[in-house]
């Protein structure tokens, strides 16, 4: 069993982060996962992608993949590259307070969260994708929410982790705000 | 249904080859940031001061590579490396160390496949060859990368890794524990200081390895060059012959077509391949492991019983002529990359899409004129008098 998952954004959303957070929260709880990360060469505002993939088995795909069975989208900018990969039953998190939903494509289940302004309410705005990937964890169970706390500093490096907390609050956050789960593994050991 | 059992630390591939590096042994890196190399650099700066080693941001790769072989004549396991073009400007030190006889490991975190060349004809001067590893995921570069130590060390000579930008960025939990690829000689050629004072010290040299008044019976000053390069060129022509060269297959039984790719792009081959052979199609692949030594003998074995081989590089084709070479003629062989780059020259490429590998690779099953969509020649770089005379350019 694998699963896809493409995240896209701009610089300073948090995309990479957010990745490693949900990649070491998977391998946290038994399984194995790759994940490719690209960004544009300034610190805020260029592109930044990631490609994970998560798997029961060791992963040999190649680091980037021509279809996913899920996606985050944080920023327009570069969501066209991602929507025609999408998995007719996939499932995309799309952060509403920047993209909009008219245009995505028809898939199993779109997951709308207003994340920009959830993150700007909360005094944090750089928790943009840590608040979709609360959601998409719980829209997914692809990992337990409480796995993702319990990993939450042990991605940071340790000059940040001060932050580990407020990111715990966004994966709250954005995990009360999802509906009901679409399970990621349709066999959960 | 997930499994059981702590897993290692999911970690960066510049991170984990870092960490192998270390784990060989590694105690001296020096370099100058380039991208995708400069994350390496990065990590050895951080970690290197906290198992004793020291890592130097020098002035420039020149530096680098000087700093680097004057730490491995020293007998400390050493490393150094930079993208292609900062390699360039390593090619006259490499080929000295080549001569010297130093054990030393270099990245190349490559841009594209441009640099097949480079490393394995060498920019340098003179009769030289030096190993070179070629990995295709982080895995793969976490155990090359401490052979590649084992490897420097058993034959006393540089060897070259090969990296790009999609393994310095993918991410994976990785074991980096220290590997044993068993006993290793001596250092006894190692400038540590042991033999100073005693009549009887050593000589680390590109132009001999024993000092001039133990030149026999010679009267003049000078090194005995003819003795030194005929018996290194020997040293270097068992090491070429005896390590083993080595390459991963898939699906080459009954292969009309066998897809040769190296590093990266052998990934992209590899599912497309996987995906052709759920189509029907007879296809297998090759992914060389070691360039140098090229697989040529596994290469022929697979050439012999296909219609066609194909090779992939992103590149305008330079391990096609290695291919060549090993196929002698038993079967066509027929280019089927081409260079593909991002706007920064070393990011995402564009070519390296699965649906896009299959397409090319399926054309290599139609006749030649087919095949060729994917030529250079057709993509109008290089299309000959014709074009030219009509271009003024």
């Amino acid at each position: 069993m694998q699963r896809e998952v493409l995240l896209t954004g701009i610089g300073g959303q948090g995309i990479q982060l957010a990745t490693a957070l949900l990649a070491a929260a998977a391998v946290a709880e038994g399984r194995h996962a790759m994940y490719f990360g690209s960004y544009g060469g300034m610190m805020r505002g260029g592109n930044s992608d990631t490609t994970l993939v998560l798997g029961d088995d060791p992963i040999d795909s190649p680091p980037t993949i021509g279809s996913a069975w899920s996606a985050l989208v944080l920023h327009p900018a570069h969501a066209g590259g991602v929507y025609p990969r999408l998995h007719d039953d996939g499932l995309l998190v799309l952060n509403t307070s920047l993209c909009d939903p008219v245009g995505t494509p028809a898939i199993g289940r779109l997951v709308p969260i207003p994340a920009s302004e959830l993150a700007a309410s909360s005094g944090n705005a750089s928790a943009v994708t840590m608040i979709a990937l609360g959601a998409y964890a719980a829209a997914t169970a692809i990992v337990d929410l409480d796995t993702l706390l319990a990993t939450a500093a042990e991605v940071l490096p340790p000059y940040r982790r001060q932050h580990a907390e407020s990111i715990r609050a966004a994966l709250r956050m954005g995990h009360a705000h999802a509906g009901p789960a679409l399970r990621a593994w349709p066999v959960c050991a | 249904m997930k499994t059981t059992g702590p897993r290692p630390p999911v970690l960066p591939g510049s991170a984990a080859i870092g960490e192998a590096m270390i784990a060989a042994g590694c105690r001296f890196f020096a370099g100058y940031p380039m991208t995708p190399f400069t994350e390496v650099l990065e990590h050895m700066a951080a970690r290197l001061p906290e198992v004793g080693g020291v890592c130097v941001n020098a002035e420039s790769e020149l530096e680098a590579v000087g700093m680097a072989w004057g730490a491995a004549a020293t007998g400390t396991p050493a490393a150094t490396g930079s993208t292609g073009q900062g390699l360039s400007l390593m090619q006259e030190s490499l080929a000295e160390i080549v001569y010297a006889r130093l054990p030393l490991v270099v990245l190349n975190m490559a841009r594209a496949q441009g640099d097949y060349f480079q490393a394995t004809r060498g920019g340098g001067h003179g009769d030289y060859r030096h190993l070179v590893l070629a990995p295709c995921d982080v895995r793969e570069a976490v155990e090359l990368t401490q052979y590649a130590f084992h490897l420097a060390e058993f034959w006393r000579s540089p060897v070259l890794v090969m990296g790009d930008y999609y393994l310095a960025h993918t991410h994976v939990s990785v074991d980096v524990r220290p590997r044993d690829f068993g006993p290793l000689p001596a250092r006894d050629w190692a400038l540590d200081g042991s033999t100073g004072g005693t009549g009887a010290a050593k000589l680390v040299s590109p132009l001999s390895d024993r000092k001039q008044r133990h030149a026999g019976d010679r009267t003049d000053a000078s090194y005995d060059l003819a003795e030194f390069y005929t018996r290194h060129g020997g040293a270097m022509e068992r090491m070429v012959a005896e390590t083993e060269p080595r390459a991963e297959t898939g699906f080459l039984a009954d292969a009309e077509v066998v897809v040769v790719a190296y590093g990266t792009p052998a990934l992209y081959v590899r599912q497309a391949v996987r995906d052709l052979r759920e189509q029907g199609l007879r296809v297998g692949y090759v992914r060389p492991i070691t360039l140098v030594p090229f697989p040529s003998e596994i290469v022929r074995a697979a050439a012999s019983g296909a219609r066609v081989v194909a090779v992939y590089e992103n590149s305008g084709g330079q391990m096609v002529d290695d291919v060549r070479l090993a196929v002698l003629g038993a079967a066509p062989v027929r280019f089927i990359g081409r260079l593909s780059l991002d706007s920064s020259g070393f990011g995402i490429a564009p070519d390296l899409e699965v649906g896009a590998m299959r397409r090319r690779i399926e054309a290599a099953f139609g006749p030649a004129g087919d095949a060729s969509a994917w030529t250079p020649q057709a993509h109008g770089r290089s299309a000959g008098g014709a074009r030219r005379a009509a271009d003024p350019r």
